[in-house]
């Protein structure tokens, strides 16, 4: 199986023996041995469904596979890349916050609600399960992990919110004093709560 | 060593132990001690390292290989940072480096300064192959070369990773993420199937940097020209 690993904080390695690692189309910045690349579409979606979800609600996501012998470097407009582990288990992802996937992992959409029409994002988010490792981008630095239970549910804002996994229930915070502290007509009205067991990954910089 | 880290983006040099410094005009953050800065003709103040390259001072800026450099010398402490980016610091012992002149932040004043065609001898070199990397990368068909014993300060989005390019393999990198290698080493632009998947994020030509010899490749994170 192809292992990944960071080099530093910003690049993430991938070592392949006659194996391969799907990763986000453009993200490859350099590589050495024997290794060919290949589109994988829409995350190697589940069938034309995906597909036609993808492309009606705009959360596109065009990804690479890299198969061969080598160690292929992967970096995104100087994003902090982050590796988590899935064991059996589901991750939500920001399409475009991830990086790279290697494993035994199933990727779709998922409908997410109705932040879409709000915040200019998908209506629908990515979701990775399966058993693999997952590499997620950060803007402005390092990933944030937030613990949820259910005694402290989180609200986060949807522009910094990167992933989330665990048993968590997603809903939609909208307070005139939460839109007035962000900041008087920021056309950000709503946030996300998560309610459950998990974690939230967030970034520390919100997407524009 | 003359420069120092004071952390990612900003490096200090010593001029009192390290000798005088070339350094991109409008690069200088703050100084202490006794400097002078000087502005910097490639060709003139000898033992400043002169032009040992292909083209003059003309060809050099219409090969748009030019960055006005400034020359510190005295005593004192300098430090250098430009634009939010992060710097890397590379000793020459002896042996060269090869970097394109919008990414070189400082060197010390006692190493050569050349430009040169990005890959001098063997296919894609400089004349037609290197006039259509040009147009292909949106770099310059040529690159500044230094080399001496001293040391040189890269610019990078993200900073750099250091990739090792032995003899026998080849190390591939993407054009918008090269920013320079050190070294004996050869540089080959090549069109390669799947590259535009892996290194296009629409439009522009599948084209990929192709490294061979003894040295190392130096590749930032990110497809951000400098």
């Amino acid at each position: 199986m192809s292992q990944l690993r960071t080099n530093g904080r910003r690049v993430l390695e991938a070592e392949l023996h006659n194996t391969s690692v799907r990763a986000i189309s453009g993200s490859m910045v350099a590589y050495e041995g024997q290794v060919q690349f290949k589109s994988a579409g829409f995350g190697g979606g589940e069938g034309a469904l995906a597909g036609l979800k993808r492309r009606a609600t705009g959360e596109s996501l065009s990804l690479m596979e890299c198969t061969g012998s080598g160690v292929v470097y992967f970096a995104l407009d100087a994003q902090d890349v982050t590796l988590v582990e899935l064991n059996d288990e589901t991750l939500q992802v920001e399409s475009r916050q991830l990086l790279a996937l290697v494993g035994q992992l199933r990727m779709n959409v998922k409908f997410a609600g109705v932040r879409g029409a709000a915040t200019g994002q998908g209506l629908f988010t990515t979701t990775v399960t399966g058993t693999g490792q997952v590499a997620i981008l950060s803007a402005g630095g390092p990933l944030i992990g937030l613990e949820v239970s259910p005694q402290y549910p989180l609200v986060v804002d949807p522009d910094a919110f990167v992933a989330a996994r665990g048993q968590l229930s997603q809903s939609f915070v909208t307070d005139v004093s939460w839109a007035a502290a962000i900041g008087e007509g920021s056309g950000e009205p709503f946030s996300l709560r998560w309610d459950g067991q998990g974690a939230v990954y967030i970034q520390p910089a919100e997407r524009v | 060593m003359t420069f120092e880290k004071v952390n990612s983006k900003v490096v200090k040099a010593d001029l009192a132990t390290g000798g005088d410094v070339l350094a991109r005009k409008g690069a200088m953050l703050f100084y202490t001690g006794d400097v002078r800065f000087v502005p910097h003709s490639p060709g003139g103040a000898g033992g400043m390292g002169g032009m040992g390259g292909v083209v003059g001072m003309a060809g050099r800026a219409m090969a748009g290989e030019h960055e006005v450099m400034m020359a510190a010398t005295g005593n004192g402490e300098v430090h250098y940072g430009r634009a939010g980016l992060h710097v890397t610091v590379v000793a020459l012992q002896g042996d060269r480096l090869v970097v394109e002149a919008s990414r070189l932040l400082a060197h010390t004043a006692n190493l050569q300064s050349a430009v040169v065609p990005l890959a001098s001898g063997g296919s894609g070199g400089g004349g037609l192959r290197g006039m259509v990397r040009g147009a292909v990368t949106g770099q310059g068909m040529f690159t500044t070369q230094l080399s001496g014993h001293g040391a040189a300060v890269l610019l990078s989005h993200g900073g750099t990773i250091e990739l090792p390019v032995r003899p026998g393999g080849g190390t591939f990198v993407d054009p918008q993420a090269y920013v320079g290698h050190r070294g004996n080493v050869e540089v080959k632009l090549a069109a390669k199937v799947g590259w535009r998947d892996a290194v296009g994020r629409g439009g522009g030509e599948a084209m990929q940097l192709e490294l061979r010899g003894d040295g190392v490749v130096y590749v930032q994170a990110s497809e951000q020209k400098l």
